[in-house]
C-alpha cells in the first residue's frame, strides 16, 4: 500500500456521496445522523433533540460551533439547564453532553476531535449521550485522509479523539451490549452552511 | 511445567466444555464477520505494509526509542525506559507510593500482565482495578486472560453473575445489559476518585511521541483522561517510525481482531494534556509517564529469526483461527497465548514454559495466512523446537529413532518390513484397532491403518504403463504411500500411464524428513534431504511428483531453506524445488487427455483441503475440478477448510488433542451428506479414515488419485487401503 493517490484528499470529491457513505456506516454502528442546512436550523433542531431526549441537565463543551449555534440559549429553550462546577462536576452531572468535531470519516462513520481541553474530553465521556456536531464540509473519505491531514498540521494536538458510534463491550459471551463506559448514545448533527465558524 | 502437567492441564481443558464451545463458536462467526470487514480491502497489501514497517522499526528499535523519549518529553511526558519487568513494576510503585496513591484504575494492558503488575502492587499494598469489563471480571475471579482480545471468553454469564454477586455482596441476576449496567455504576466509582491511571498502548510513534490506543468500552478514555497521573506501559515493538504508519496498523488490526472496521474509541495522545482531580483542580498538565518496556524485545530485534515476531500487532488472529486454541484456550500459552503467545513466552516470560507449550502447536499452518503482521508463525515454532532440542537435547529413544533409524534407509525400511509381520495379530480387516504398549495412545479413538504386507517399493515393476510414453515422472512416495497406502501410488501409476507418463521411482528415495524436523532434529532432516536430493539427480524426468503434500512442501519449499547457506547443495536443493508438483496440479494441468477415458463416477463427494496443500502449496481448486470432470457431485462441508488433527506424531504426543481436532472434522464430514470423503493427503487418509471407521461409519476415503484411477476405462479394484 504505497500513497496511493487516489486515497489522499480530494476536494472536489462529492460531499454527498461521502455524506451518504458517513450515514449508512455510521448508523450501522447506531449513531444517530442528522442533517441540517445553516446554523439556525441547527439550534431548532438541538432544540428538538433536548426535548425528546428528556434532558434536564446538558453539559456543553465551548468552541467557536458552539458559540456560534448559542447552544446556552437553545438548552434554555428546551427547557433543560447548562450544567455548572468545575468540568467533572460540569460533566458529570449531565444526562446529554454537546461537543463540536473538527472532522469526519465516511469511510468508516467516524467524529474526529481535537479533544486536547479537558472539556471536550469530559462531554464526551461522562454523559449518558452525547450529541456532535460537525461541518458538512469537513467529512474526508478514509481513514488514510484524515491521518494524512493531521500530519499534514505539523503539530499534532494533545489528545486526539476518534469516536465511532456509541460505548460497546461484547464481553460477556460475545453479546453485544451497548454504553457500559462511554455514552450509550450517540447523536450527529451535520451543519451545511456556516458550520466552520472560527475557522 | 512438566510434560505430564501441560498434558493434564490439555485434558482439563478439553473437559471443560463451555471453553470449547465458547471458542468454537466464536472461530466459526469470525472468519466470516472477519472477511467481511475486509470487503473492499487490499489484506495482502496492508499487512506487507504493516510487515515493511514494523521490521524498519525493529531494525531501528533503539534509534527510535530515542526519538521517542525526545518528543514526548518535549511535550511534557516523563520517560521511563524499562529494562525488565521489575524495572518497570518498581517504578510505577514508588511513583505512587511518593504521591500517597493507593487505589489506580487500568485499562486493558498486556504489557502490564506480562510484567504481572497487579500482583506485584497489591504485595505493595496498592490497589490497582481493572476497568475493561472482561478484565475486571477476570480480575475479581482470580484468573488470568485466556485471549488477548477477549479476556473472558470463557466464562458464561452465569458465571459472570456469581463473580459479580460475590464482589457487591448481593445477588446478581445473570442477565448481561444489567451485568454491564453494574460495571459501569460500579467502575464510575473508581474512576472518578482514582488519582493515578495505568494503560497500555497499541502504537507509539517516535516522529511525534504520540501513543496510539484502541478501545471499545470506552475506558482507556477515562483513565487517561480522570487521573492527574497517568502511566502509559509501552513495549519497544510497539514503536513505528512516522505518524502516517498509523494507518494501515489501524486498518488491520481492529479487522482482524474482532471484525469491526474501526475501533469505537481511537485515542492519540501526545504529551501531557490538561487535567482536573478528584478535588476539582484543574491542572495544565497532567502528569504523564511513559514506560518503554524492554524486557526481551532487543533481545528478540538482534536474532535475526525471530525479528520477525516484532511484527505483531496483537490483533489475535491467529489465535481465532488456530484450532488447538480453539479447544484449550489459555492453556496453549502463558500470558500471551496461542502461536504467536508461544514465541512472546519464550522470549518476555517464561522460557521454561514455552519449551512445553510449543509442542501443542499442530503444524496445520493456519495462522500464517491470517497474520496481520506476515509473520511465519509455523516457522518460528519450529525454529523454537529446534533451539530447545540443540539445547536441551532429545530423550535417548527419540535420538536413536531419528538419528540411527530414519536417516538409515535401509534399516528404517527393515523396521517397517518387521513391523507388518509383528502386527498381524492386532490386524481385523486391515486395521489396527489396538495396539501393544507404547503405541497405545494412537489408537485412541482411532483405528490405523496397517502397514503393508509388501511395501509399494516392491510393487514398482508391477506398474501400469502408458502405451506409447510421451514424457516420464519421478515419483516421491513418501513413507506413508509406501509403506501403509501402497494403493495410492499405484493408482498415480495408473493416472498417469493413462496421460502418457512413465512413472519412475528412484530407489534411493527414503522419508522427506518433515519428521524430524517437526520435532526439532535439523541435522537428521538435512541429512535426509540430502539423500533424497542425491536419488533423484540420477533419474533423468522432467517432473517430481509426489501424492503427498507434507512429502511435496518439503521438497519444494523446505529444502532449499534448509540448505540456502551450502554452496552445493543450495543448488542442488533449488534444483529439485522446480521439479517438484503435487499430484492433482499435475494431472490439472493434463486433463484434457484424461476427460475422455472417464467413467463418470455418480457419488457424492466432499473435499478435504489438507493444511499443506491449501496454505503452502496453494492448491484448492485443482482437485475440485478434476473431481467434477470424474463426474462426482461435490458437496463442500461446512466450515471448510478444518484440519484433521493428524499432524505427524503430534497425534501420538497429544491424542486427545488430536481426535478433538478430528470429532471437529468428522461432524462436518457428516454434515456434508457425502458418500466418499476425497483428499489429497496419505497423513489426513489416515486420521480421517480412522476416525469414521471408529465411530462405524460407512463413509469411504479416498486420495484424489485413487477415485481418478478408479473411473479410468478398465479400472483395476480401488485400492483404499484396506485391502492391501
Ligand atoms: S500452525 Fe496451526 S496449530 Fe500451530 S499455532 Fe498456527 S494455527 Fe495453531
Ligand atoms: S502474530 Fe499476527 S495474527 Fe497473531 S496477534 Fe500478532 S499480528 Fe495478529
Amino acid at each position: 500500500m504505497a500513497l496511493n493517490k487516489e486515497l489522499l484528499p480530494d476536494r472536489n470529491r462529492n460531499l454527498e456521496q461521502l455524506y451518504e457513505e458517513f450515514v449508512t456506516r455510521a448508523r450501522a454502528l447506531g449513531t444517530e445522523v442528522y442533517r441540517v442546512s445553516d446554523l439556525a436550523k441547527a439550534r431548532e433542531l438541538v432544540v428538538k433533540l433536548v426535548r425528546e431526549m428528556g434532558a434536564r441537565k446538558v453539559a456543553l463543551a465551548e468552541s467557536p460551533l458552539v458559540t456560534a449555534l448559542d447552544l446556552a440559549a437553545a438548552v434554555a429553550g428546551a427547557g433543560a439547564e447548562v450544567t455548572g462546577g468545575n468540568p467533572r462536576e460540569r460533566a458529570g452531572a449531565a444526562d446529554l453532553g454537546i461537543s463540536s468535531f473538527e472532522m469526519a470519516i465516511a469511510e468508516t462513520g467516524t467524529l474526529v476531535q481535537d479533544a486536547t481541553e479537558i472539556d471536550q474530553r469530559l462531554v464526551s465521556m461522562l454523559p449518558p449521550a452525547h450529541l456532535a456536531v460537525v461541518s458538512t464540509r469537513r467529512l474526508v473519505g478514509t481513514l488514510m485522509e484524515a491521518i494524512y491531514s493531521l500530519a499534514a498540521r505539523g503539530q499534532i494536538p494533545g489528545y486526539l479523539a476518534f469516536i465511532s458510534g456509541p460505548s460497546r463491550t461484547a464481553d460477556i459471551e460475545r453479546v453485544l451490549t451497548i454504553g457500559v463506559h462511554g455514552p450509550g448514545r450517540v447523536v450527529v448533527i451535520f451543519i451545511d452552511e456556516g458550520g466552520c465558524a472560527g475557522e | 511445567m512438566s510434560k505430564a502437567a501441560l498434558r493434564q492441564a490439555t485434558r482439563e481443558a478439553l473437559a471443560n466444555t463451555s471453553v470449547c464451545s465458547a471458542l468454537g463458536k466464536f472461530a466459526d462467526n469470525y472468519v466470516i464477520a472477519r472477511e467481511q470487514a475486509y470487503r473492499h480491502k487490499d489484506f495482502e497489501g496492508l499487512r506487507r505494509e504493516v510487515a515493511r514497517i514494523k521490521r524498519e522499526a525493529a531494525e531501528r528499535m533503539e534509534e527510535l526509542a530515542i526519538q521517542f523519549s525526545r518528543e514526548a518529553t518535549r511535550r511534557g511526558a516523563t520517560v521511563f525506559r524499562a529494562a525488565t519487568a521489575q524495572d518497570a513494576r518498581e517504578y510505577i510503585a514508588r511513583l505512587a507510593k511518593s504521591k500517597d496513591i493507593k487505589t489506580i484504575v487500568k485499562s486493558k494492558s498486556m504489557a502490564s500482565e506480562e510484567i504481572h503488575l497487579n500482583e506485584y502492587l497489591k504485595e505493595q499494598g496498592l490497589e490497582a482495578v481493572e476497568t475493561d469489563l472482561g478484565e475486571w471480571i477476570i480480575q475479581l475471579a482470580c484468573q488470568r486472560p485466556s485471549h488477548m482480545v477477549m479476556p473472558a471468553i470463557h466464562m458464561s454469564r452465569n458465571e459472570v453473575a456469581e463473580i459479580f454477586s460475590r464482589e457487591i455482596k448481593e445477588p446478581v441476576e445473570p442477565d448481561i445489559s444489567s451485568m454491564v449496567k453494574l460495571a459501569r455504576r460500579e467502575l464510575r466509582k473508581k474512576f472518578l476518585s482514582s488519582w493515578m491511571g495505568i494503560s497500555g498502548a497499541n502504537i507509539a510513534v517516535a516522529e511525534t511521541g504520540t501513543i496510539v490506543m484502541v478501545t471499545n468500552e470506552g475506558n482507556g478514555r477515562l483513565t487517561t483522561t480522570l487521573p492527574p497521573v497517568h502511566v502509559i506501559i509501552v513495549g519497544l515493538e510497539k514503536l513505528v517510525p512516522r505518524f502516517t504508519d498509523i494507518v494501515p496498523i489501524l486498518e488491520v488490526l481492529p479487522r482482524s481482531a474482532t471484525a469491526q472496521h474501526i475501533t469505537t474509541y481511537v485515542t492519540m495522545i501526545t504529551g501531557a494534556v490538561p487535567a482536573v482531580d478528584p478535588n476539582g483542580n484543574y491542572h495544565e498538565q497532567k502528569e504523564l509517564h511513559i514506560i518503554l518496556l524492554d524486557n526481551g524485545r532487543t533481545r528478540m530485534a538482534g536474532d535475526p529469526v525471530f525479528r520477525e515476531a516484532l511484527q505483531c500487532v496483537r490483533c489475535a488472529a491467529c489465535l481465532n483461527v488456530c484450532p488447538i486454541y480453539q479447544l484449550v484456550g489459555g492453556v496453549f500459552g502463558d500470558v500471551y497465548t496461542g502461536g504467536i503467545g508461544t514465541v512472546l513466552t519464550a522470549f518476555f516470560t517464561d522460557p521454561q514454559k514455552a519449551q512445553q507449550v510449543q509442542n501443542l502447536c499442530l503444524g496445520c499452518e493456519r495462522c500464517r495466512d491470517y497474520c496481520s503482521g506476515n509473520i511465519d508463525l509455523p516457522g518460528l515454532i519450529g525454529e523454537l523446537r529446534r533451539r530447545t532440542v540443540e539445547k536441551e537435547g532429545m530423550s535417548y529413544v527419540q535420538r536413536v529413532i531419528f538419528e540411527k533409524v530414519l536417516v538409515n534407509r535401509r534399516v528404517f525400511h527393515k523396521l517397517l518390513k518387521a513391523a507388518s509381520r509383528l502386527q498381524k495379530p492386532f490386524t481385523r480387516e486391515g486395521k489396527i484397532r489396538h495396539l501393544p504398549l507404547f503405541l497405545a495412545g494412537l489408537t485412541e479413538g482411532r483405528s490405523l491403518p496397517a502397514i503393508a504386507e509388501i511395501p509399494f517399493r516392491e510393487r514398482v515393476d508391477k506398474l501400469p504403463r502408458p502405451g506409447r510414453v510421451v514424457d516420464r515422472v519421478a515419483f516421491f512416495s513418501g513413507c506413508l504411500v509406501d509403506f501403509v497406502y501402497p494403493g495410492i501410488g499405484e493408482s498415480v501409476a495408473k493416472v498417469l500411464a493413462s496421460l502418457g507418463f512413465e512413472m519412475l521411482c528412484p530407489e534411493g528415495q527414503t522419508c522427506c524428513g518433515y519428521p524430524a524436523r517437526q520435532v526439532g532434529l535439523t541435522n537428521s532432516f538435512t541429512e535426509l534431504a540430502r539423500q533424497n536430493i542425491a536419488a533423484f539427480e540420477n533419474i533423468n524426468a522432467r517432473y517430481v511428483l509426489t501424492a503427498c503434500p507434507t512429502c511435496a512442501e518439503a521438497l519444494k519449499f523446505l529444502y532449499p531453506q534448509l540448505l540456502a547457506d551450502d554452496p552445493v547443495w543450495s543448488k542442488r536443493a533449488r534444483w529439485l524445488a522446480e521439479k517438484v508438483t503435487d499430484f492433482s496440479s499435475f494431472v490439472f494441468a493434463h486433463r484434457e487427455k484424461l476427460v475422455p477415458f472417464m467413467i463418470p463416477l455418480k457419488q457424492k463427494v466432499t473435499y478435504h483441503d489438507s493444511c499443506h496443500l491449501k496454505r503452502r502449496l496453494r492448491v484448492t481448486g485443482e482437485p475440485r475440478q478434476l473431481l467434477i470432470d470424474a463426474g462426482a457431485e461435490l458437496v463442500e462441508m461446512t466450515p471448510a477448510a478444518l484440519c484433521c488433527g493428524f499432524g505427524g506424531s503430534y497425534s501420538i504426543k497429544f491424542p486427545e488433542l488430536s481426535r478433538s481436532v478430528l470429532d471437529r472434522k468428522l461432524q462436518a464430514v457428516l454434515g456434508s451428506g457425502a458418500e466418499v470423503v476425497a483428499l489429497d493427503c496419505p497423513g489426513c487418509q489416515m486420521q480421517i479414515s480412522g476416525g469414521l471407521d471408529h465411530e462405524r461409519r460407512p463413509i469411504r476415503v479416498m486420495h484424489t488419485a485413487e477415485i481418478l484411477a478408479s473411473c479410468i476405462a478398465g479400472t483395476v479394484q480401488v485400492q483404499d487401503g484396506k485391502n492391501n
